[in-house]
């Protein structure tokens, strides 16, 4: 592989896409951004006529939010040519689909990967260190897409796992916002924090076992990575979607992403106690009722 | 074995006596080549693999020539220089490409393009009496039924090489795929043939006449692998069609392959890249699924047997089953294969070698053609080789195919009759557990004739919404209940020593549980949901 600049395509150009852009032109590269409706800064090159940016670039990732991926890859049209890295949340909400077989279900494209990790928008904006992890069967698409992001303020790191890292991705903001229910009800402290913490890891690494995926991929940066930034993050989306679900506000977090893993989990009869909990508050149960139905369940093992 | 008379294939370099040596020296220099290409210490452990893996064959097999070569090999490991290391090791592939190549006869080959199919068609259909005639066969005389998209397999021949992939249940697999693609009109396919299947030496003889090159799968050797692929990768860029049971082996469980080798059918992608990079008009390579059917299985017995030894005493290699007793062969022609429906082929719609389905429309193929080279060229349109893609694009063929094989498959009363059995046993021991049904003794085997109607109807009815759907096939299924099982006792009682399914009094009694569960497991699919077509990106089948 070269080592001369490349130019690489994000379709997205919100502000994920445009921190991606940052990263691609720290690491050496031209970034240049597929956009519908508001137009990206103009230092950024960008277009608004998405099937320029396949056919200008090998490498293209989608920064959309995951129920936007099927729309942008109808649009964009990669073909056979084109490496596709969805940087996004896993799994079509909608769907349970993988958001990698989005791509492939929409185009001609059979190289894809997947790019998770932390990400702090705001601090990547800003000029902050962070590191990311993309997945992939094929060597070629990681290769490639290490070599468009990584520099000395964003490290890569490469999985051969990319079910596991979307599976990461896809959980992440579920168990986030579960922290934020939990930290947020009457009476919880540190205690219900860690337990759910711990036991949203467990129903991860469970439902990753069924699927074949490596259990470690959720210890490394798209799985703890991310659920501690999501921590870390003051104000951070998901936790604030659970603290609004502590007081009875439904209409914020990933209600339907929720749902598309308990879809997931079901069809290989895994069971997600502290998930589908989430799901049942998001259906009007009572978050305190839900906890007393958690914490009544019968002793177990802890793993299995 | 074929209407057509093959003169191409005759013709050409893979066959005639002459350019046998051209084949050979091409195999070694594909060998030299990735083997030169090597650093010192990976050729030195590359070669001491063969040594090591050859003299451990030979240990078994003392009577196998070759002795001579792997001292040579010894000593040049030992003190020779590299030069003399790498002669020594392409000395090896030399004989191994001489034992692959097989001992082709043209002669006995015209004879046989005209005899047997005739000969085959007459022992499965039971009209000896016509054996004399020579006319060509029509498809309708014989019992062999043979389905799908015939003409759009007929037009790809033609413009392009195949390849055939066919499910692998027992060793009459080969003869039955040569007389399904004399019946489906196509031309002939060279196919590797496990030494084992010369243990019954008419159709051994036959084999190494009819164009079967030999594959030893004794040999473990890293080498001989490569150099069995360099042979398929010829074959193809030579535009031989080629035939693969890409399973490896026959599927000993009974069940439809869920997984499959990909080395040989790997071959596939690297020679239609070897063509594009030549420049070749006629480069495509399309690979053919065909899923076989069969209402018994000549070697079922054995190979559940096999199959449920304990883990790790299994035979990869069987050579004492009922294939290699002539008698028992002979039973099975007789008793099972004169049946309607003994034998369904179904192909399925052609796949390019990333596994996609290849449009019947020549122009829309056309335009196919030229963007799937996208997945292989660079910008400059130039073929840019990795093995590592290339592994992931053939996974990709390899669970296209597995998909191909369940939704071509055709649901026998047999395969129903034994299903509707197991679950009727599997509840009355109360396990799901294999070992622990197939040992239930005889009374937890008994089953009331309506609690067996209903679980057969039961049975039936999701096979034939499963067609519905599009997955399987129930074209030669009775359309009652009673109907099938009274088939499937037919068939069950004409074989086996053992029957699966038999009837005393007013009671079913499964006889022989392992066999019960060796037919059962052909609808194993029914229970799966249909794979989500792309999670080949995602890794192995989950």
């Amino acid at each position: 592989m070269a080592s001369t600049a490349m130019k690489v395509g994000i379709l997205g150009g919100g502000r994920w896409g445009q921190a991606l852009a940052r990263l691609v032109m720290a690491a050496g590269h031209e970034p240049y951004i597929g956009f519908q409706g508001k137009r990206p800064p103009q230092i950024l090159p960008s277009t608004d006529d998405p099937p320029r940016v396949s056919a200008a670039c090998e490498l293209v990732f989608v920064a959309t939010s995951a129920s936007e991926v099927r729309n942008a890859i109808r649009l964009a049209k990669p073909g056979p040519t084109n490496r596709v890295v969805v940087a996004g949340r896993g799994l079509e909400p909608e769907t349970s689909t993988w958001l990698t077989d989005v791509v492939l279900q929409e185009s001609d494209t059979l190289r894809v990967g997947a790019l998770a990790g932390p990400a702090p928008v705001e601090e990547i904006l800003n000029g902050g260190l962070c590191a990311g992890v993309v997945a992939s069967r094929f060597a070629e698409v990681r290769q490639l897409a290490t070599r468009a992001l990584h520099s000395p303020r964003y490290r890569m790191y490469e999985s051969e796992d990319p079910a596991g890292v979307q599976l990461a991705g896809a959980i992440v903001p579920v168990l986030a916002t579960l922290l934020g229910v939990a930290r947020s009800l009457r009476g919880s402290g540190v205690g219900i924090h860690a337990m759910v913490l711990a036991r949203g890891l467990e129903e991860a690494a469970r439902l990753a076992r069924s699927m074949g995926d490596d259990p470690l991929t959720f210890v490394g940066l798209a799985g703890i990575g991310d659920l501690v930034a999501s921590q870390a993050v003051p104000g951070h989306p998901s936790f604030e979607a659970g603290a609004a679900l502590a007081r009875g506000d439904r209409s914020q977090g990933p209600d339907k992403l929720a749902r598309a893993v308990v879809r997931l989990a079901s069809a290989r009869k895994v069971e997600l106690p502290l998930i589908e909990a989430l799901v049942s508050i998001y259906d009007g149960l009572d978050p305190l009722i839900a906890v007393q139905h958690l914490m009544g369940r019968k002793p177990t093992r802890e793993h299995g | 074995m074929s209407r057509a008379s093959g003169s191409a294939e005759l013709d050409s370099g893979l066959f005639h006596e002459r350019p046998r040596d051209l084949v050979i020296r091409d195999l070694v220099n594909r060998s030299r080549r990735r083997l030169e290409a090597l650093p010192d210490a990976a050729l030195e452990s590359l070669l001491e693999d063969a040594l090591w893996h050859e003299r451990k064959r030979l240990e078994r097999k003392p009577e196998d020539s070759g002795h001579e070569i792997l001292d040579a090999l010894a000593r040049g490991l030992l003190r020779g220089d590299r030069k003399q290391r790498l002669d020594a090791g392409l000395a090896l592939v030399n004989s191994w490409g001489d034992e692959i190549h097989g001992r082709f006869d043209p002669r006995v080959y015209r004879v046989a393009t005209r005899f047997l199919p005739r000969a085959l068609t007459a022992l499965l259909s039971g009209r000896r009496g016509r054996l004399r005639d020579w006319q060509p066969l029509e498809p309708s005389e014989t019992r062999i039924q043979v389905r799908g998209p015939l003409k759009l397999v007929q037009e790809l021949s033609r413009e392009a090489t195949l390849v055939l992939a066919p499910t692998h249940v027992s060793n009459l697999d080969s003869p039955l795929v040569g007389l399904v693609l004399y019946l489906a009109g196509l031309p002939p396919f060279v196919y590797g043939a496990g030494l084992n299947l010369f243990s019954n030496k008419i159709i051994g003889w036959w084999m190494h006449r009819l164009g079967a090159y030999t594959v030893d799968r004794t040999k473990k050797a890293a080498i001989y692998k490569d150099v069995l692929k360099d042979y398929s990768i010829r074959a193809l860029t030579t535009r031989h069609h080629s035939l693969f049971f890409p399973g490896g082996t026959r599927a000993r469980s009974g069940e439809i392959e869920r997984s499959l080798k990909k080395g040989l059918l790997g071959t596939a992608i690297v020679a239609w890249q070897e063509m594009l990079a030549a420049g070749r008009p006629d480069s495509e390579v399309y690979v053919v699924p065909c899923t076989l059917s069969m209402s018994l299985v000549l070697e079922a017995a054995t190979l559940i047997e096999d199959f449920l030894a304990e883990s790790g005493k299994q035979r990869y290699i069987i050579t004492d089953d009922e294939f290699a007793q002539p008698r028992r062969l002979a039973a099975f022609a007789n008793r099972v294969l004169d049946l309607d429906s003994a034998v369904v082929a179904r192909f399925g719609q052609p796949l390019d070698v990333f596994g996609n389905p290849v449009d019947p429309d020549p122009a829309a193929r056309k335009a196919q053609a030229l963007r799937r080279r996208g997945y292989v060229t660079g910008r400059d349109g130039k073929v840019e080789w990795d093995d590592q893609r290339d592994h992931v694009y053939t996974q990709r063929l390899a669970e296209s195919l597995c998909e191909s094989f369940v939704d071509n498959t055709e649901v026998l009363a047999t395969h129903a009759a034994a299903a509707a059995a197991w679950n009727c046993i599997s509840r009355q021991v109360g396990s799901a557990d294999p070992f622990r049904v197939v040992r239930s003794p005889i009374e937890k085997r008994r089953i009331a004739p309506d609690v067996y109607r209903a679980e057969l109807g039961n049975l039936l009815d999701r096979c034939r919404a499963s067609a519905n759907a599009g997955r399987g096939f129930v074209d030669t299924l009775e359309p009652d209940v009673d109907s099938v099982l009274a088939t499937a006792l037919d068939r069950f009682g004409r074989y086996h020593r053992s029957r699966v399914l038999v009837r005393r009094g007013s009671e079913l009694v499964v006889e022989d549980p392992k066999l019960c569960f060796y037919y059962r497991n052909r609808l194993t699919w029914l229970d799966r949901a249909p794979a989500e077509r792309a999670r080949s990106t995602l890794g192995e089948s989950r």
